[in-house]
């Protein structure tokens, strides 16, 4: 095996991974708060990749800058599916949450069939051709720049979370909601925070992806499966496990690539689920948000 | 409801493909198909409450297991089909020992069983003997031997039967110690466990029991549709078909399954005929994905424990 | 609670009532039109191509039926009942059941092999001629053909006009050999691509990463000339080959065809699936005009036998004819070449509208 090409697949894995791992920080975001999965997290983000789409063609707007743009509606979007839907179920069982959640998914996938059309589309941007080579090795800019945004987006969420009032009774309410409440803070508010800044990251992440990842509506389910996947190994609930999970689960899906079939890359990152499932369930950074 | 009222439908049900016609039968199998795999689910995902979302990997193996074994060894499906619900429940045995053997629970057990499915489908997409990515394809001849037939209403009777031989499993389960330690299990494991029950033992049973008769259902869906691919019989989107049936229905409860494939079925089917015509191609999975979210707004214990109460049966146990 | 709950049990029997009443009843046979059932999977996963399958089907029945119909049967119209498998191949069947229930006395489809072999036992089962207008799986015609020979089923229903994957797979082979011996290169190694979603994450890797090849070449599976796909690769595309089943664009009325095409389907181009679905219902039309009777549908399949249709808009290797599998040895597919980020037939050199470009000018 080529060293250069190994070291290669690391290093475009891990640039990727960027993304990966904001995804999953709004999946966990949402698990940690509400105790509620949600499904239509994958379909969430292919709605920001066409946000990123529609502002890129009509607007003429980078998607490197429309990101914002994306996780703002994004935000607005998970704030009414929490009011609206989540908020109502919050205490039924767990397999009623997830039909909710499948059928939030179903109409999202297929609101966007009907909005967009099943073409795999990809978002132009200015960076998207442009490379520059280390040495033996060559730097995507375009995942290089989602990567630094990924990487500073998650480090804004954690200052918000534990720098800010609003951010700490979201920790607080996902450690006891009983104890929240009982000193008087408004859970409801604190859910619907939760459930619209996790979208809003998964919304950036669509954003941002999109000059990578050709995309169309039916992409969202196996963007949801991969949040899963990266969630649990990095430990339920942990927003630092989620983004080295992120990271992790990429590159091993690049080395995959590489050592095996492509098409057998997936098989990596579900026998690593299944692994670490088993033998440290609780994840690799698993303690409670 | 009494036994008569139930001998009453099941001789309308027996009668019925006389007046029917064809549309109608071949959305009758598959009420009966998906109340059948609803009601293999809803051992281990109702009533014991270990919510599988995996469980299009039993419907694979055991299509694959039969489908093989009839095009290699000649072996008659009827036969086969106990071979693959067979190895469907060793798969669940793994999966089981592993899940319950670690204590992985709710969100993280739905996520092991996601797992060994999705390595199925990507196993059986790279297995060349088995067909690949292009999976396999079975030959119609209407051969009864070869669990075919050249009359769809022989389908039905088939569908039937297996919906009411699930359901007698599950009515017999329901009614022994067996199915009360389920549902203990499902409410409150740590006290089942703490009066001494036994917990691992009746998860691993509830899914053996389950697995199996998914894995049976293989074979009809093999010699039904007369193709398998890995992206379709082990994929996330059929695990999702079993599972919002008895959901919708009232998970853990024996009529939910039956009543969520009845209400659903013909739903999809409605919308899909009324709304897929047109230029708008997706509208009809809109109103379905609309009309599952109504069900857990308004229906949050699901149809059937909705009904009884409405006419004044038994709440939910 | 209370007030809730009436409304909710008005729902419920309104549902229910839905669903006992609501199904479309079998419409009593109307004489003026001939029903085709086409089914395609015009949501999920394989929208795209089903979409154009779709349309294509539908503008080739309006031009038949602008033309007088079918002729020699009175004028009698083709009408299109269209179903939707979202790529599941349970709708395969139930929507065969449905349209032939609503009088469709023909299928169409179905572009996946899995729903395509669901509908091949309804038609087998219903006696339903249906004509494959898309799907590659070779044992969808062949496993019907043995079932006859070995006395299994009495009549073949089913039959296809499109290459086989089987012959697919030879046909490439063939024209790389050649296309290489033309330019004179022998490539020492050739890497197929085999799926769009490979070519679209391996593409861009090849041009970010500066490899050093002579040319990509695809052997023909689907997708990768749509025109989603270059509108989504651009430039990544450009020089690319496929040897995929392709319209004979020499032919004038292929022109002229997909321009109404790129009008009607919003900017796309006439491909490989609104071809084929196209050229499937004038044959459907030439096979009802040669046919004895039209209520009979072994008289159907008598005449779909006897098939010798010249006049398709894909490029054939010959007419349109049914061999004793009941597939078309003439439907073969053509090398295209990205040029100028449109798809260009480029061998075999009858079918050639430029020369092809390989091995590719360096970047």
């Amino acid at each position: 095996m080529d060293p250069t090409l190994v070291l290669q697949g690391v290093l475009s894995g891990l640039l990727f991974g960027g993304v990966y791992s904001l995804m999953a920080v709004g999946l966990t975001l949402i698990f940690g708060v509400m105790r509620v999965v949600n499904f239509a997290h994958g379909d969430m983000m292919v709605w920001g990749m066409y946000l990123a789409l529609l502002l890129s063609t009509r607007a003429g707007l980078d998607p490197y800058l429309a990101f914002v743009a994306c996780a703002a509606a994004l935000f607005a979007l998970g704030l009414a599916v929490q009011r609206g839907l989540v908020d109502r179920i919050v205490d039924a069982p767990h397999e009623m949450q997830i039909l909710l959640m499948l059928g939030v998914a179903l109409v999202l996938e297929n609101l966007a069939l009907v909005a967009f059309g099943p073409e795999p589309a990809r978002v132009r941007s200015a960076l998207s051709t442009a490379t520059v080579w280390l040495g033996p090795v060559f730097v995507d800019v375009a995942r290089l720049v989602t990567f630094a945004v990924a990487v500073v987006l998650t480090l804004a969420l954690y200052l918000f979370l534990f720098r800010t009032d609003v951010g700490r009774t979201v920790r607080a309410a996902a450690d006891n909601t009983y104890g929240a409440l009982v000193i008087g803070t408004d859970v409801r508010r604190v859910y619907a925070v939760a459930f619209g800044v996790g979208a809003a990251c998964v919304g950036a992440a669509g954003a941002l992806v999109s000059p990578i990842l050709p995309f169309q509506p039916a992409t969202g389910l196996s963007l949801s499966v991969a949040s899963f996947n990266i969630v649990i190994i990095g430990g339920m609930g942990s927003l630092l496990g989620a983004f080295i999970g992120g990271l992790l689960v990429s590159v091993a899906e690049s080395l995959g690539a590489v050592f095996l079939k492509p098409s057998l890359k997936e098989l990596f990152s579900f026998s690593l689920l299944i692994v670490i499932l088993l033998f440290r369930p609780a994840g690799l950074f698993g303690k409670r948000l | 409801m009494g036994p008569w009222l139930w001998l009453a439908a099941l001789a309308v049900l027996l009668a019925l493909p006389a007046v029917l016609s064809g549309y109608v039968v071949t959305i009758f199998i598959l009420i009966f198909f998906y109340g059948f795999l609803g009601q293999a689910w809803n051992i281990v995902g109702g009533y014991t409450g270990q919510l599988s979302v995996g469980h299009a990997a039993f419907v694979g193996i055991g299509g694959y297991t039969a489908a093989m074994l009839s095009i290699e060894a000649g072996l008659t499906p009827w036969i086969g089909m106990f071979i693959g619900g067979a190895l469907a429940a060793v798969l669940g045995a793994i999966i089981a020992y592993l899940g319950f053997r670690f204590g992985l629970r709710g969100f993280y057990f739905v996520l092991l069983t996601v797992a060994f499915a999705e390595v199925c489908r990507i196993l059986a997409s790279n297995i060349d003997a088995i067909g690949g990515a292009l999976g396999l394809y079975i030959t119609f001849t209407g051969n009864p031997r070869q669990f075919q037939f050249q009359d769809q209403r022989a389908y039905y009777y088939v569908a039937l039967a297996l919906m009411m031989a699930a359901t007698g499993v599950v009515a017999v389960i329901e009614r022994r110690r067996f199915g009360i330690y389920l549902t203990a299990i499902r409410e409150d494991e740590a006290a089942c466990e703490a009066l001494g029950v036994n917990t691992f033992k009746y998860k691993m049973l509830a899914m053996l029991v389950s697995s199996f008769l998914t894995g049976i259902g293989g074979t009809f869906y093999a010699y039904y549709l007369f193709s398998l691919q890995p992206s379709t019989v082990f994929g996330i989107p059929l695990s999702v078909e079993i599972i919002i049936r008895p959901i919708v229905g009232g998970a853990g409860t024996l009529l939910g399954p039956i009543l969520g494939s009845f209400i659903l079925t013909p739903l999809g089917e409605l919308s899909r005929s009324y709304f897929g015509q047109g230029g708008m191609y997706g509208v009809h999975l809109i109103a379905y994905g609309v009309l599952l979210i109504a069900v857990v707004l308004f229906l949050p214990h699901g149809a059937y424990p909705y009904l009884t109460r409405l006419f004044g049966g038994r709440p939910r146990a | 609670m209370t007030t809730h709950r009436l409304t909710r049990r008005k729902l419920l029997t309104t549902a229910a009532g839905a669903a006992v009443l609501g199904f479309p009843l079998p419409l009593r046979a109307q004489p003026k039109t001939f029903k085709v059932g086409a089914i395609h999977p015009v949501t999920g996963p394989l929208a795209e191509p089903g979409q154009a399958c779709r349309l294509g089907a539908q503008m080739a029945a309006e031009a038949i039926n602008a033309a007088g119909g079918i002729k020699s049967k009175g004028g009698i119209k083709l009408e299109l009942l269209v179903g939707d498998t979202q790529t599941k191949p349970e709708n395969g069947r139930v929507e065969a059941e449905r349209v032939v229930q609503q009088g469709a006395q023909m299928l169409l489809g179905s572009f996946d092999s899995g729903s395509t072999n669901a509908m091949v036992s309804v038609a087998q089962q219903r006696r339903v001629p249906f004509l494959v207008d898309i799907a590659a799986a070779d044992p969808i015609t062949a496993n019907v053909a043995k079932a006859v020979r070995e006395g299994q089923q009495k009549v073949q229903y089913v039959y296809r006009n499109f290459p086989t994957g089987s012959s697919f797979g030879r046909k490439a082979v063939q024209y790389f050999t050649e296309i290489f011996r033309e330019a004179g290169v022998s490539p020492k190694r050739v890497v197929p691509i085999t799926r769009p979603a490979s070519a679209q994450l391996l593409l861009p890797e090849i041009r970010k990463q500066k490899v050093e090849i002579l040319g990509v070449v695809s052997p023909g599976s689907p997708g990768l000339y749509e025109a989603g796909q270059i509108a989504a690769l651009k430039e990544d595309l450009e020089y690319v080959m496929a040897s995929v089943p392709w319209p004979n664009f020499k032919n004038p009325k292929t022109k002229t065809l997909a321009e109404e095409y790129q009008k009607r389907s919003g900017g796309k181009t006439f491909d490989t699936n609104s071809g084929y679905s196209y050229d499937a219902m004038f044959v459907i039309a030439d096979i009802l005009e040669r046919a004895a009777r039209l209520d009979d549908p072994d008289t159907i399949v008598d005449a779909m036998r006897k098939t010798n249709y010249t006049a398709g808009l894909m490029q054939y290797g010959g007419p349109i004819l049914f061999n004793e599998i009941g597939d078309n040895p003439n439907a073969i597919p053509t090398m295209i070449q990205i040029l100028g980020q449109k798809p260009v037939a480029v061998w075999p050199k009858e079918a050639a509208l430029q020369k092809f470009v390989f091995p590719r000018p360096k970047a």
